[in-house]
């Protein structure tokens, strides 16, 4: 009875198949498999290496042999923390004669608060972070800072993975009262926001509004581009315009919302104070009309002066809600993607290609529609979620995903070169509960990690010259976060702070008049503030930091899943004759000084030790010793940040 | 195990490294890894740069190219119904047309309509093509300025300068590829993502030219920072870097060759951005040294003498920080445009006339125009709102026949209704002449081919010599 149900019910959908056959056979929309661990000899004690070692004899390569201590140190402080080991973690480790010595050095790192840090990073990045609108005004958000604060907190606590999502997706609808997941919530409006003055185009905002929130869940959530099907029915992937739009509903109730932290009395009085200086500066500007000149500009420093006893905004959480109330618009499918053009109305649905044919929308009594796109894309058997998830932890060791699209699994998408190596990892991401460390703990434990990258191997250049089946280890250039931190770190003046509102540092003054609003980049009173690590700088969409920028930071304006790694003259020119490289160069100068005031052997061992990670070599030593002989400490000290001994880990 | 030797010794190296960046070995070891080496376009090229003019905050079309009688007749009137509807970021519904006091002429061989706010831009009407129907899709200033640059109303897209370099990679390799000389006076709504790289790589970036003599950041040595040291605290750099393990790797290599060009480019870009060896005469033409001009004069003969050492593309902006300091003429018109053509007009007329004197002009292509036009209703008794539905650019040089009109907006300048041309049309255009075609140059961004155009733009065939 049962079956035939099910039959008649295929027949009748059959009839409007949502999708072909065909559609859903793409390998990302495939349930992972169970892949067997290939047995490799001599036998591989860790799953990855048999998987790895496996494909590599295929072309009749292998594994290149471990890479030394000093090296793998550095290697795993900088994936693991975004900062170099000191020299003394440098000596512990090299003389730590124990087995386990490095399994203890990666479980240290991995409980360190400063690998939340840095891989808080990579998902701000993902999720496009920034502390600022973007666009016009790129008016601040001085709350944002919490969100940023609360994803490094959810990496230090390895928090699973499924949970930090629903939270970030949904945290509002589960219990509104909840501080913390009212600011996971924040992610739903992180994107871009568009406002102008005069008349405003409601529908089209809100149109910009709801595709930022759409897109972003499936390019860092799903790696899947969904966004491709907001005008068309996707090109290349099976995803129809109707179910673009269906995903776009789980937003549609979507308002912003800021949770007060503050007494109702403190609020009614800024709202007295902020009124008043309204008013004035309404009054001024009746005056200004029909002013020129010098009378035209003495006017406007006055109503600058006036704004400026604005009281400073209350603190408050940035958060959002669901209101179905009159502000409520049903999602409609929009013709080309043009909000003038709406056809039929929609309701939320997840990724129909991975739906049985015909799945039901969610119907209008269903008052939490991102809770229910949260459980749909963290069951443990979407195809897509945790495939996703591993192959980020797996680029961000080593430079390059197992897919290498990584926000696109789709079928303009790379396959991956170890399929059955991904469903592994994502089978044993989803048993271990969809927690981050263990994982990590996996890869870096593998002799694929631990392999030196120092090897030249013409067969193996010829054969996989972009390195993918791994028979090295890939070297990668420093971050820009990283190169700074690291500055800041050698320099003995990295201030460890944790959390609150980004910090805006001295910038060239060339640099702020380029802002359309130069008041807003106010400079930290505390010195001490402007040595925090990177992570903790301000995002300001519309001023990113020049350092930062020619290092290839991401532009917090669209998904960033990876940094590209350019290699090109303005960094150089940054290094070289910048600001923060100058400084950090003085004052590396004034801390080899203190070390030895004039014992240059001394100076080079500490100044190596400290920027590359390692004592010089013979040859290196007696090139840096012939220099100082005759040329000044800070140069020096310049020199070694523009080593690629520094610049790289191998 | 084979370990891959360098073929020179690193004595050898050190022996070129200051004494005329030769090396010729080693660039030519690195060719494959400079993504900046010169790229043959994809079909023959008629520019080889562009210099884009932008006037920002958006003039008016009715005030300068594009004279409209009926306006006159119907000042003060509403809009009649049969010229259908707009929408403006300040003017509301009731607003009433408002006819312009600036007078035209027809000048040169073509007998092209100017107004009395251009006389300098009269005079090389002949090399112009005045596109008088360019159609944008936003009223406001950011959207509309992402779209002129990047094609698209929200940040985070490459603009045409980064497309220009990732198609057909730098001619100099002492100066960026890619400059924008933007006006002291401040900053545009877009701020700095407008003119960005994107998600193509950094060194697709742009360069921001400052004012004054150090126009680019950390080109100067620090203060208290002599030549003479710095030289030496670059050999130890390369000395340092090349007795690393495994310095021949292209990637080290590559970072290696970045110091050489970077050295380069702080010695020799100077005297680029150095104006005073031009002739009195040239300056004269540019009218740098005289009060209104001066400013622009400077950003206009930089643009030459950039394009002149092999820059790709320059973007020259007129107009920044508060509106009326653009060409935002929202309170008065009459107050706002002339002061705006009387510092641009000189500078811009004589770019092209030295363009051309120099037999520059050919392979140069000058594209002209703002993020929009500006309403026929008033805003304010005096003003003009934003306007995108009919608009004028112009381009000259690289390929364009000279003397040309190009489309139309009805009787009043309301909406382009002749050979209207979509923002895209221009900026298929732009690559056209530069050899690139639309649909070749694209990016694989997250699943998506990425092209400046997105949709199919037509390349205004019209004004092609």
């Amino acid at each position: 009875m049962k079956l035939s149900l099910t039959l008649a019910v295929c027949a009748i959908v059959a009839l409007a198949a949502d999708y072909t056959a065909g559609e859903r056979r793409h390998w990302a929309f495939q349930k992972r498999s169970v892949p067997a661990i290939p047995a490799v000899e001599p036998a591989a004690a860790n799953p990855i290496d048999a998987f790895i070692r496996a494909r590599l004899a295929k072309e009749g390569l292998q594994l290149a042999a471990p890479a030394d201590k000093v090296r793998l140190i550095r290697r795993v402080t900088f994936d693991l923390t975004g900062l170099p080991p000191t020299p003394q973690e440098v000596d512990a480790f090299v003389n730590d004669k124990a087995p386990n010595a490095y399994e203890k050095l990666v479980d240290r790192l991995l409980a360190s608060p400063r690998y939340g840090e840095r891989w808080a990073q990579h998902w701000l990045d993902l999720v496009r972070f920034a502390e600022t609108d973007g666009f016009e005004y790129d008016t601040h958000r001085p709350d944002a800072w919490r969100y940023r604060d609360y994803v490094i907190k959810s990496f230090n606590e390895d928090k699973p993975y499924t949970q930090f999502l629903t939270e970030q997706l949904a945290g509002d609808e589960i219990d509104p009262a909840n501080h913390e997941l009212a600011v996971a919530s924040g992610f739903n409006r992180l994107g871009a926001l568009r406002k102008n003055a005069g008349n405003q185009e409601v529908a089209s905002s809100r149109n910009e509004v709801l595709t930022e929130m759409t897109n972003i869940v499936g390019s860092a959530m799903l790696g899947v581009t969904v966004g491709c099907a907001r005008c068309h029915d996707h090109k290349f992937d099976p995803i129809r315009q109707k179910d673009y739009y269906r995903m776009q509903a789980h937003f549609a109730a979507v308002q912003e919302r800021e949770v007060p932290l503050t007494s109702e009395a403190e609020r009614s009085a800024w709202k007295a104070q902020k009124d008043a200086v309204d008013a004035e500066v309404k009054e001024l500007k009746k005056q200004m009309k029909g002013l020129q000149g010098e009378d035209l500009s003495r006017m406007q420093a006055k109503v600058k002066s006036v704004e400026a006893k604005a009281p400073a905004p209350l603190p408050a959480l940035f958060s959002v809600r669901n209101d179905y109330g009159e502000n409520f618009k049903p999602v409609h499918v929009l013709h080309r993607g043009e909000y003038t053009k709406p056809g039929e109305e929609v309701h939320p649905r997840s990724l129909g290609v991975l739906l049985p044919d015909g799945a039901p929308e969610l119907g209008p009594e269903v008052k939490n529609p991102r809770t229910e796109l949260a459980k749909w894309i963290t069951t443990d058997d979407n195809p897509l979620t945790a495939r996703v998830a591993v192959n980020r932890i797996w680029l961000h060791h080593f430079g390059r995903g197992l897919v290498a699209t990584p926000n696109d699994f789709g079928r303009m998408g790379q396959r991956p070169s170890h399929p059955e190596l991904l469903d592994y990892l994502a089978n044993q991401f989803v048993e271990g509960g969809w927690k981050w460390k263990p994982l990590h703990r996996m890869i870096l434990l593998s002799d694929t990690y631990r392999q030196s990258s120092l090897l030249e191997v013409a067969a193996a250049k010829e054969k996989d010259p972009d390195n993918k089946l791994l028979w090295r280890y890939p070297k990668r250039r420093l971050e820009a976060e990283e190169i700074r931190d690291a500055m800041l770190s050698a320099t003995g003046r990295l201030n460890l702070k944790t959390g609150g509102p980004g910090v805006m540092i001295p910038v060239q003054q060339e640099l702020i008049q380029l802002m359309y609003k130069p008041e807003q980049w106010v400079v930290a009173a505390d010195q001490k503030e402007h040595d925090r690590r990177s992570v903790y700088l301000i995002a300001k969409r519309n001023l990113r930091l020049p350092f930062m920028e020619v290092f290839d930071s991401s532009d917090m304006l669209i998904s960033c899943p990876r940094r590209e790694a350019s290699t090109h003259a303005p960094q150089a020119l940054e290094l070289l004759n910048g600001r923060i490289a100058n400084e950090m160069a003085d004052a590396l100068a004034a801390r080899l000084t203190e070390f030895s005031a004039k014992d240059h052997a001394k100076q080079v061992d500490f100044a190596w030790r400290w920027v590359a990670g390692r004592a010089p070599t013979a040859e290196e030593r007696k090139l840096s010793m012939e220099f100082l002989a005759s040329q000044p400490l800070r140069e020096y000290a310049l020199a070694m940040f523009n080593l690629n001994a520094f610049l790289y880990v191998e | 195990m084979e370990h891959s030797r360098p073929t020179r010794n690193r004595r050898e190296f050190l022996t070129d490294a200051f004494n005329g960046f030769g090396a010729l070995a080693f660039s030519s070891m690195l060719q494959a890894a400079n993504p900046l080496a010169p790229k043959a376009p994809h079909e023959p090229a008629k520019a080889k740069a562009v210099i884009l003019l932008f006037m920002a905050g958006g003039p008016s079309h009715i005030e300068t190219f594009d004279p409209k009688p009926l306006l006159n007749e119907l000042s003060g009137q509403k809009r009649p119904a049969h010229f259908g509807e707009a929408k403006y970021q300040f003017v509301s519904k009731d607003a009433r047309l408002m006819g312009t006091k600036r007078t035209f002429k027809k000048y040169g061989q073509s007998g092209i309509d100017v107004s009395d706010l251009f006389p300098h831009q009269a005079k090389i009407v002949d090399d112009l093509a005045i596109i008088r129907s360019v159609q944008a899709d936003m009223v406001v200033h950011s959207a509309a300025q992402y779209q002129l640059m990047t094609g698209r109303i929200i940040p985070g897209f490459p603009s045409m300068g980064s497309w220009a370099v990732y198609g057909l990679g730098s001619e100099s390799d002492s100066l960026p590829a890619y400059c924008v000389l933007p006006d002291p006076r401040g900053a545009l709504e877009a701020g700095q993502p407008m003119y960005g790289n994107g998600f193509l790589p950094a060194i697709y970036q742009p360069t921001v030219l400052r004012p004054g003599k150090t126009p680019v950041l950390n080109l100067n040595l620090p203060s208290g920072v002599d030549l003479e040291d710095r030289r030496k605290t670059l050999k130890l750099i390369r000395e340092l870097n090349e007795a690393n393990q495994g310095f021949s790797d292209p990637e080290y290599a590559a970072r290696i060759q970045s110091y050489d060009t970077a050295f380069k480019m702080q010695t020799e870009a100077p005297k680029v951005f150095d104006i005073s060896t031009e002739s009195q005469e040239t300056l004269d033409l540019y009218g740098v040294g005289k009060a209104t001009t001066d400013d622009m004069a400077r950003r206009c003969l930089l643009a030459r003498k950039l394009v002149e050492k092999g820059v790709r593309f320059v973007c020259v902006v007129h107009g920044g920080g508060p509106g009326d300091q653009q060409w935002d003429a929202h309170a008065d018109i009459e107050e706002n445009h002339p002061r705006m053509a009387a510092q641009s007009d000189q500078p811009v007329a004589a770019l092209i006339q030295d363009l051309k004197r120099r037999g520059m002009l050919d392979s140069t292509l000058v594209v002209w125009g703002g993020e929009f036009g500006r309403s026929p209703e008033a805003e304010g008794g005096k003003g003009r709102d934003h306007h995108n539905l009919g608009f004028t650019m112009w381009m000259a040089g690289g390929g364009i026949k000279g003397g040309t009109i190009i489309g139309a907006t009805d009787d009043i300048g309301l909406r382009a209704v002749e050979e209207p041309h979509h923002l895209r049309d221009i900026h298929t255009t732009i690559l056209h002449q530069m050899g690139l075609n639309q649909h070749q140059l694209s990016f694989l961004h997250q699943g998506r081919r990425e092209r400046l155009t997105e949709l199919e733009g037509q390349v205004i065939k019209k004004a092609l010599a």
